[in-house]
């Protein structure tokens, strides 16, 4: 079809609705980058996205705002903290002003009085450095829990390996540990930087039926994935595990052939 | 430092979206908190009339509302609107939600009566949210006016992530009738929205 033909089936698209030979020639279309119809594709999804408007409005729960703002300012509050302190200056600096203080704090007692005021406020700095500090290491706490539970369902008995090949030889493997109740865990390293309006997308392939929606993921800034997601279906059923490269939030079902996949046994 | 990047706004001026993801990106909680006061609603809204679950949409909007805050750098302002972006990603999320759960099944087995239970009405925002609003009650109109069939063929589209066989089999109807449906309830969707914007 030609782009004047796709352009019937924007918003069909969009809405998710299109199915068989229409939605595979639309997405192999999409997918060779015709900029005209990615565009209009675009605006479909915004004049589709307006249907959310539909839903009857409800009461947001009284408690929401706080498990949502709780660890977002965790979060914030720890990132104040981080950045790199110049720890060699301040050594430099502090013993010169505690000697000088010290001093002036043993020989006139008016002196030291006053600078009772400057060690207060210092009191305060510290106690603030502290606070961020503990909030650092609760985010870093976080981030080591994940780390475990990666861990743990990679060294796991129970768990099954499996290496998800790329379809690009050029990218790095992917690897998945499958455990039937601690769930699936997806490790790789050297992962390229992903276009900031994609993501990838873990799914598991029934042996009947379609593709199950397990993930959305994006590689940290080093290139590195680790994360762990429920298995929400008997191990047994899947087919395969594959990844996709989808629009950002994701996609109820794969909108492009697998860029990573592997079989189970 | 924090508090060269917590700036209030004026009053009676509301930061644009692009302008409070900016700051998001800079890791400012009170833009977030913001985002929250403006979509808050209408993102849990959305997510509860599709997994019709308090407990579960209250999981789903905070998972999304965090993905946010995590994912900043993922949304660029030059690409489009937020609202969007924020819909399609909640909407994903909760329709992953009711395939997980095996209820979109059980729900179109029960679908003979509309079994959705009536949410609280919720207070209109004190302030801000206008276009958003503006749009809701044109959108709203716009499925009020449609027959029967078609806004509940869309209905299926949207809100339970069927496809055009899917919503042909579930409503009893042609393929054609109800593909002829959905493409002319979308079709007045772009019109209507065109003309909120003019």
């Amino acid at each position: 079809m030609e782009c004047e033909q796709l352009a019937a089936f924007y918003e069909e698209y969009a809405l998710g609705v299109l199915e068989g030979e229409e939605r595979a020639e639309m997405e192999a279309h999409l997918a060779r980058g015709c900029e005209r119809c990615t565009a209009g594709a675009t605006e479909a999804r915004r004049v589709v996205s307006n249907l959310a408007l539909a839903a009857p409005e409800a009461q947001l729960p009284s408690g929401l705002r706080g498990k949502i703002m709780e660890p977002v300012r965790l979060s914030a509050a720890a990132r104040a903290g981080a950045p790199p302190v110049n720890t060699a200056a301040k050594r430099e600096v502090f013993p010169a002003w505690a000697w000088i203080a010290a001093a002036a704090l043993a020989l006139i007692t008016g002196y030291a009085i006053r600078q009772m005021g400057n060690q207060n406020s210092q009191l305060a700095a510290l106690q603030k450095q502290m606070k961020l500090a503990i909030a650092q290491n609760v985010a870093l706490q976080n981030q080591l829990d994940e780390s475990r539970m990666v861990a743990s369902v990679m060294l796991s008995p129970d768990s099954t390996a499996l290496k998800l090949m790329p379809k690009d030889k050029n990218m790095p493997m992917v690897h998945a540990y499958l455990h039937p109740h601690m769930g699936v865990a997806i490790t790789a390293d050297q992962m390229p930087a992903m276009p900031s309006a994609r993501t990838l997308q873990l799914w598991f392939m029934p042996k009947q039926g379609a593709p199950m929606s397990v993930a959305i993921f994006h590689p940290d800034a080093n290139g590195v994935i680790a994360l762990v997601a429920p298995v929400k279906m008997p191990v047994a059923e899947i087919a395969a595990l594959a990844v996709t490269e989808e629009p950002a939030g994701g996609s109820p079902q794969p909108t492009s052939a697998p860029a990573w996949m592997a079989a189970m046994n | 430092m924090l508090l060269a990047v917590v700036q209030p706004w004026p009053e009676g001026k509301q930061p644009a979206d692009g302008e409070l993801m900016e700051r998001v990106l800079r890791r400012d909680a009170s833009a977030l908190e913001t985002l929250y006061d403006r979509y808050g609603r209408p993102v849990y809204s959305l997510v509860l009339r599709i997994a019709q679950q308090p407990a579960s949409a209250e999981e789903i909007v905070q998972d999304v509302f965090l993905q946010l805050w995590k994912s900043a750098d993922r949304f660029q302002a030059s690409r489009g609107a937020l609202a969007p972006w924020l819909f399609t990603m909640a909407r994903n999320r909760a329709l992953d939600f009711l395939r997980l759960k095996g209820e979109k099944q059980r729900r179109r087995e029960d679908s003979q009566e509309d079994d959705f239970p009536e949410p609280a009405i919720a207070r209109p925002d004190a302030e801000g949210a206008i276009d958003l609003s503006r749009r809701a009650e044109k959108v709203r109109a716009l499925m009020s006016s449609l027959p029967d069939g078609q806004r509940k063929a869309i209905e299926l589209a949207y809100f339970e992530g069927m496809s055009h066989s899917e919503i042909a089999a579930s409503m009893g109807e042609p393929l054609g009738t109800v593909k002829s449906w959905i493409r002319g309830g979308l079709l007045r969707l772009r019109e209507s929205l065109k003309e909120a914007r003019s």
